[in-house]
């Protein structure tokens, strides 16, 4: 098959199940969920097969003109690969959960078309070609979006779904302002041309921070940089699946990756090294990451924490892309993918003990270890990884980010790394020890808030194994780290390009 | 071949441990109807078996895993080896021990308690996870297993200590977490910075890159506070004499004669000892532990005499025996060139302290289970690990003799008078802890003797033996056999007197003048102050939270009441598009005749 053919038929597979699920009726259960698991697994074996061909030199392009100097450009490079396979793998799993998390819940078949078009469109991010395209599949996923925050449909799904679009669509508008400006500064860049941007005069140079920091701003609402994070808490009103989706697979990461591409594949890291733009990444970052911890510590509810503890660990990826140097790039981009093994995992479990047992404060989490033994052994792994223990991936991201950070000059950094390190123990280890040694319903103690016996396993078990297998992977890919095709020397491969000329 | 053959006892020794652990919920799944399986059988017991007979068998080794997190090293050598070899045989003994601890909660378990079940279930799968990690700790070479070895014991060993689940018990659990947290993001910041600064991922090569790194002496303090919380460094104490009391009896004995070597061993790997070539700062750095060691060795010293416990005056002899430690292990940095004959005296005194406790700790149980024993037998058995802690006889004087003969070379000898003040401390810990013991021994006795042939005795009589002979039987390079020269003898047993002496004085005069203390010095010392201090300031920060929440609601309700201004100014057009409609005619006529009149004045 033909390099443009795959690639096109990547993106067309969950575009063409978007549009067959809006046409099968809501009754069509089978029908739907052979659709999702089937589309869902043919993009991965696709993903996988240009993985393949791409550590073997192959070239996956396709483009065609739009305007006269502007055009639509889908190409597949070992970033964009990395990202894409990602989401392709957690979608998969998210896919699954999705199907037994809304068993006999109304409107299906509005929420797996849109699912299906959001996982259209965090391909064709991961996969487009130049800014434009990325603008055109950005847009189009927060559209897709918006109906399954709102999915539940009360008063406060609807708020949430209000905040998200009200940031969100600023956003996209910023975003397209700094865009067309830049076009019109140095015309159609494609990813990978760091050249274009880097021969320009030291007269430009203030216009190229200005307009940096404008499309920082346009990708800083999704990746929820402080003090533009406000929507991603309020939209925990979403239904679990949802939350793993905007947390870990598609939109916080579709904002990071954003930062990754500007950086690394338009200005460059050199230029933006010259320009001082990563200092101020670094120190956005920083505050981003301590707030979002902060505010973590604060919460009494389990999804609200998960919240905002994404805030905090995915300003890890802006982190490393601030320090410059091959093993900040290696930090930044392995964490966008350890971060959303490790963020999916704890969705999926906190999903599973509101489902099963309708807990959703944290002080009703006592003794559940008892009750739900593997749902809480794939949180406790989630969330030692989040503190950066190893054997979880989480360490491997800490390590690459600290010694980044020494590499690049900024010793202090280590200093942010083990305060955030600190609260993210001080708030998830108490969490733990309510799992694992309080006293709870199953030792006599109180009752549960509404349990209900979904399967014969602890739970349904569509909502028991993607949560043990994502929980599994995190596992591997940490103690496996060294082995080819992991995320670490993925990344490792992909900033070695970055790097050497 | 003796490569492959090392590889393969080395892996088996880290991963039997985990293997009877993942045995336990396997078991208790298969047996789901039907009496629940008794935890703590047999098998269980023989955890650390692998890595006795590695350690015994084998001797040194190395063996390398490319796949392995950042690149696995693990090695095995002349220091490793004998803390590998006391540590796995204190492990043993202990959990020999604990079969006989936890057997009347055993009993409860099969019986059908299920609070009982899920305590007892719960210890036997964080014991050997504990353990591994602590084996994984000791034969890291590798940054990074390293530090899964250390972070896997330490948060392992809380469900110890929390086991009894009482409210001192979640106190000292508490107590034991906050402290080992904040020594791990101390250990996290040092070894980032130290690998970061040296581009290493190896022990070795940090130690190396210290030495020439800007800031080296940071990095080491960072370390050497970090490690210090495990190993009871003055003031990252705190843990120690509130968790030890409360965890049961025999992972007491792992926790102060095991896991707290881990701290030593994190300071031995990391720190630049015995380079000649490490600058004035790290002198520096070795003055200051060495202060802070002797602090402690006197200072816990004369906290721990007030305690009741007798588990409380133990947990602060170790804190004043680390102390000298701590002291010891400065010496490598104030003076390098002593350092390798140190090593060694290092390295035997944590063996003899580890074992000597160990059996010290397990004789609380004893004193609290007595065996069929008459009871100056008994009493001469508890005695003598005792004595041999305050250096009198066996390990204890063949260790004091090993580091006082090489101080004394050295030329420190008001090292090695602070050092026999710290013994006179001991003396008087251990004088102590027996009359705490003999305090409650007088009770037990009264309500019944238990069978000297069980696991309990047996394991405590076997932990007795292997730390009255330890010199003989670890390692011929540690210390000198056959013990100090009879001239040498009044030298090292003065404090020993002087302990007796002061002990004895001061129960006389507490007999004839009972000392009614208005207040009590309760165990952990520090730590009541320093939790009402944080419970104070979280009170405070709370009420700033609110007050930012509050303004920062104001700040959004100033924008919504801006957007309905905006909306409502749209509206207001609306309305005044609504009036123009209405009054269109009027206007119209209004507009034509002034035009008319306009066009009239202006031809007139």
């Amino acid at each position: 098959m033909s390099g443009a053919l795959i690639l096109l038929a990547t993106l067309g597979s969950s575009l063409l199940a978007a549009v067959i699920i809006f046409l099968l009726p809501e009754r069509a259960f089978r029908a739907r969920t052979g659709l999702n698991l089937g589309a869902a697994l043919i993009k991965l074996g696709l993903v996988a097969w240009m993985v393949w061909g791409l550590s073997r030199g192959g070239e996956y392009a396709v483009e065609f003109p739009v305007l006269e100097g502007l055009a639509f450009v889908l190409r597949a490079d070992p970033l964009g690969i990395m990202f894409a396979g990602l989401s392709s793998l957690l979608w998969l799993f998210t896919t699954v959960y999705a199907i037994g998390y809304l068993e006999d819940s109304p409107n299906r078949k509005r929420f797996f078309g849109f699912f299906s078009l959001c996982v259209a469109s965090t391909l064709g991010i991961s996969l487009a070609g130049n800014l434009f395209t990325f603008l055109v599949f950005y847009e189009l996923l927060t559209l897709s979006t918006y109906p399954l925050v709102a999915h539940r449909g009360t008063a406060k799904a609807l708020a949430a779904g209000k905040v998200y679009l009200r940031f969100t669509l600023t956003a996209g508008l910023v975003l397209m302002i700094g865009m067309v400006a830049l076009h019109a500064l140095a015309g159609d860049i494609r990813f990978g041309q760091r050249e274009i941007l880097a021969e320009f005069g030291p007269e430009r140079r203030p216009l190229l921070v200005g307009l940096f920091w404008v499309l920082i701003a346009g990708f800083g609402v999704k990746a929820a940089l402080v003090p533009l994070h406000g929507w991603l808490p309020r939209a925990m009103v979403a239904p679990a699946p949802v939350s793993a989706l905007l947390h870990a697979v598609a939109v916080v990461k579709a904002g990071a990756f954003g930062i990754v591409r500007l950086v690394y594949d338009v200005y460059g890291i050199e230029l933006s090294d010259a320009l001082g733009l990563l200092n101020g990444l670094v120190a956005v970052a920083s505050v981003t990451i301590l707030y979002g911890s902060l505010r973590a510590l604060a919460q009494q509810e389990l999804k609200p924490r998960l919240a905002y503890s994404t805030v905090s660990q995915v300003s890890y990826i802006v982190l490393g892309i601030g320090l410059f140097g091959p093993l900040g790039t290696i930090a930044a981009l392995s964490h966008l993918l350890h971060q959303g093994l490790m963020k999916i995992t704890l969705f999926f479990c906190a999903g599973n003990y509101a489902e099963e047992l309708g807990i959703h404060r944290i002080d009703e989490l006592d003794g559940a270890g008892r009750r739900m033994p593997l749902t809480s052994l794939a949180f406790t792994v989630g969330a030692l990884g989040m503190i950066g223990l190893p054997p979880v991936v989480g360490f491997l991201s800490k390590w690459y980010l600290g010694t980044g950070a020494i590499q690049a000059g900024l010793p202090w950094v280590i200093a942010v790394l083990v305060a955030s390190s600190l609260l993210n123990a001080a708030y998830f280890l108490p969490i733990l020890a309510r799992l694992w040694f309080r006293p709870g319903p199953d030792h006599g103690v109180g009752a549960w808030p509404e349990e209900r016996r979904l399967g014969r396993l602890e739970t349904h078990a569509w909502l028991l194994v993607p949560a043990v297998v994502t929980a599994l992977f995190s596992l591997m890919a940490g103690v496996l780290a060294g082995m080819p095709f992991s995320p670490l020397e993925w990344a490792t491969g992909v900033a070695n390009a970055e790097y050497l000329p | 071949m003796s490569d492959v053959l090392f590889a393969v006892a080395l892996s088996s020794a880290l991963l039997w441990p985990l293997l009877l652990a993942l045995r336990l919920p396997l078991k208790a799944a298969l047996a789901q109807r039907g009496r629940p399986p008794a935890p703590l059988d047999g098998l269980w017991c023989t955890a650390p078996l692998p890595a006795l007979a590695l350690v015994l068998g084998l001797g040194e080794g190395t063996l390398a895993l490319d796949w392995w997190l950042l690149g696995g090293v693990w090695a095995l050598d002349g220091t490793r080896g004998p803390l590998l070899a006391f540590t796995a045989l204190l492990w043993l003994l202990a959990g020999i021990y604990a079969r006989g601890y936890l057997a009347g909660e055993q009993a409860r378990a099969v019986a059908g308690d299920g609070a009982a079940e899920a305590r007892l279930t719960r210890f036997a799968l964080l014991w050997p996870v504990t353990l591994s990690g602590n084996l994984l700790l000791l034969v890291a070479e590798d940054i990074a297993s390293f530090y899964l070895g250390f972070a896997v014991m330490t948060f392992a060993a809380y469900g110890l200590v929390v086991h009894s689940g009482t409210r001192d018990a979640r106190t000292g659990g508490l107590a034991y977490l906050v402290m080992a947290v904040l020594g791990e993001g101390l250990i996290l910041a040092g070894l980032l910075w130290g690998a970061g600064s040296a581009g290493t991922t190896t022990l070795g090569g940090l130690r190396e890159g210290m030495l020439e790194a800007p800031g080296g002496a940071w990095m080491g303090l960072l370390l050497w506070l970090g490690f210090g919380v495990k190993a009871g460094v003055v003031g990252l104490h705190l843990w120690l004499p509130l968790a030890h009391p409360v965890a049961p009896t025999p992972a007491s004995a792992v926790l102060s004669g095991a896991m707290i070597k881990a701290g030593l061993v994190g300071w031995l790997a990391t720190l630049p000892l015995g380079e000649p070539g490490a600058g004035q700062a790290f002198a520096w750095l070795g003055r200051a532990m060495l202060v802070a060691g002797l602090a402690a060795a006197l200072g816990a010293a004369l906290y721990g005499v007030c305690q009741r416990h007798p588990k409380a005056v133990l947990a602060y002899s170790s804190v004043s025996q680390m102390g000298m430690i701590t002291a010891l292990v400065a010496m490598g940095l104030v003076a390098p060139a002593l350092w390798p004959a140190l090593s060694a005296a290092v390295v035997l005194f944590a063996a003899h302290h580890g074992l000597t406790k160990g059996a010290l700790f397990l004789g609380v149980g004893i004193g609290e289970h007595p065996p069929r024993l008459p009871a100056w037998l008994l009493w001469t058995l508890l005695v003598l690990p005792a004595l041999s802690l305050g250096g009198a006889l066996a390990s204890g004087l063949a260790t004091k003799w090993a580091f006082k003969s090489v101080l004394y070379d050295g030329g420190h000898a008001a090292v090695v008078t602070w050092l026999s003040l710290a013994a006179v401390g001991t003396t008087a810990l251990m004088a102590r802890t027996l009359w705490c013991q003999w305090q409650g021994e007088r009770q037990a006795r009264e309500d019944g003797l238990e069978p000297l042939v069980a696991p309990m005795p047996l394991a405590w009589l076997a932990t007795l033996l292997a730390a009255l002979t330890l010199p003989w039987w670890l390692g011929e390079g540690l210390a000198t056999p056959g013990g100090p020269p009879p001239a040498e003898l009044p030298g090292l047993l003065w404090p020993l007197a002087v302990g007796l002496v002061a002990s004895v004085t001061a129960w006389g005069v507490a007999r004839h003048r009972p000392l009614r203390a208005t207040w009590r010095l309760p165990p952990g010392d520090l730590w009541w102050p320093l939790a009402r201090a944080w419970q104070a300031s979280r009170r405070r920060g709370q009420a700033c939270l609110a007050r930012l929440g509050l303004a920062q609601g104001a700040w959004v309700a100033w924008w919504v009441a801006r957007e309905r201004d905006a909306v409502r100014a749209l509206d207001g057009m609306t309305r005044g598009e609504a009036w123009l409609r209405r009054h269109a005619a009027v206007l119209m006529m209004v507009v034509a005749v002034g035009l008319a009149l306009a066009l009239l004045f202006s031809a007139a």
